[in-house]
């Protein structure tokens, strides 16, 4: 029987570390993969998430489980985001990960993905890198947070501290933004089966 | 709530996208977009963009996060861990300058009960502590004694002095070296003694000499490994290189042999 947040919770609350780090093992990836898209460094994404769990584990005696721990840890992380920009007075930037070996990534997929395949998902992924740089953070975050950790319209406004309609609005700017910025790379076909 | 599902009412088309919309509404949008083409154009090219936005993945890194008490046992020893340090001690919580007067007030109370009594005087810095009458300055700070006034050394240093003048002449008149002559018994313990000193001597110079012939070899031994595990670093590099290339080979071989579809 796998243990629920809110009781890893309350066993790391009576001082059981081991059950913070089942809580620190489920939630370590969605984290690091939110600081990865929200600041765009990976070494700093890696810092942003143990620092995370860090600030978590300090403050779990103050968690009165009044929202969901894993929206609490979305927060935690998202306002040290916000710090690392700030500190850094840096637009975020993407990197690409320098150790990309296409020739190994074909090896390791087999032949369902041939080698084009691979490349023009690279291509994709750089490209979407790129147009996500180019929004502000407020509607970059939003994107995040609804595309790739799928919380709802009410949760992103909670954890941005805004009106329902102001998230609705940064997300629609900011696929706008990023539509055009796909359409003057040349990307204009889609499978688009994800429309309701 | 209007019937019509409107062209500008962008945040009810982003909740349609994402489907978190109500049935009516729902059923509103797809009235709407069945008759407006610029609308289902839109939709669709949005859709499209969340479509391209799976394509970006963040690298696969290793994290591995670990919680121990600073102190404690890591509870993985593998993967990194960060040290959490437990509640700050409870005089982190007092400002500095409080933590200052504080230590003030003890030093100066504790001065008070032990009686400390600093004095400065001519023979110097004398301290002393507790309630007993403090020592005469002089046990207390021997080199501080006022010099002798007194002459009375001076007829003892002349009766030395006549006394050696006397065994001089008396060995000129003898005509015999005393150091020629048969060691006595304070010559043979100064023999002995020079004797122990130097077996000890050379006894310690052996120690020192094993011992640097220890740290020698083992310092060579230490570079020995260290170049072997070089070299053998240098050697699987280079494997892993022409593993590399071979790959490459065969992917460009495979490559060239597919049939074009």
């Amino acid at each position: 029987m796998v243990a629920t947040d809110e009781e890893l919770v309350a066993r790391s609350m009576t001082g059981d570390a081991d059950s913070f780090n089942q809580l620190v093992l489920r939630w370590e990836r969605p984290i690091y993969a939110l600081a990865y898209r929200v600041i765009g460094r990976d070494e700093d994404a890696r810092d942003v998430a143990q620092e995370t769990f860090l600030r978590a584990f300090r403050a779990l005696p103050g968690f009165k489980g009044q929202a969901k721990f894993s929206s609490w840890l979305y927060r935690i992380a998202l306002n040290l985001c916000r710090d690392w920009i700030r500190r850094k007075k840096r637009t975020p930037i993407v990197d690409m990960p320098e150790d990309v070996d296409f020739i190994e990534m074909a090896a390791d997929q087999g032949p369902v993905e041939s080698i084009e395949d691979l490349v023009a998902r690279n291509e994709m992924s750089r490209i979407v890198a790129e147009g996500m740089k180019l929004l502000p953070d407020e509607q970059r975050t939003a994107i995040v947070l609804k595309e790739y950790h799928g919380l709802t319209f009410q949760e992103i406004a909670d954890l941005q501290g805004c009106p329902l309609s102001t998230v609705k609005t940064r997300l629609y700017q900011g696929l706008s933004v990023l539509r055009k910025h796909l359409e003057s790379q040349g990307v204009t076909s889609f499978a688009s089966g994800r429309a309701s | 709530m209007s019937l019509m599902f409107s062209c500008d009412d962008k945040a009810t088309l982003v909740a349609y996208l994402y489907d978190e919309v109500d049935a009516a509404d729902r059923q509103r949008v797809d009235q709407h977009l069945r008759q407006c083409a610029v609308c289902a154009a839109e939709v669709g090219a949005l859709a499209g963009v969340r479509t391209g936005l799976t394509q970006w993945a963040p690298p696969n890194a290793e994290l591995g996060f670990t919680i121990v008490r600073a102190g404690g046992e890591p509870s993985a020893a593998s993967h990194p861990a960060a040290a959490v340090p437990g509640p700050p001690p409870w005089w982190n919580t007092v400002p500095v300058w409080a933590q200052a007067v504080t230590a003030i007030f003890v030093l100066a109370v504790s001065a008070a009960v032990a009686n400390v009594q600093v004095k400065s005087g001519p023979g110097g810095l004398a301290i002393s502590t507790g309630w007993m009458t403090p020592a005469a300055p002089a046990m207390a700070t021997p080199a501080a004694a006022p010099p002798a006034t007194d002459e009375s050394w001076k007829p003892a240093l002349t009766a030395l002095e006549q006394q050696l003048r006397e065994e001089i002449r008396a060995t000129r008149e003898t005509g015999t070296v005393r150091a020629a002559s048969r060691p006595s018994d304070g010559d043979d313990a100064t023999l002995r003694r020079v004797r122990e000193l130097l077996a000890a001597s050379e006894s310690r110079q052996n120690r020192e000499l094993a011992l640097r012939v220890t740290q020698l070899t083992r310092d060579m031994n230490i570079q020995r490994r260290a170049d072997l595990l070089r070299v053998e670093q240098a050697i699987g590099h280079t494997s892993v290189e022409m593993a590399k290339q071979r790959q490459t080979v065969n992917y460009l071989i495979r490559a060239s042999t597919t049939p074009q579809q």
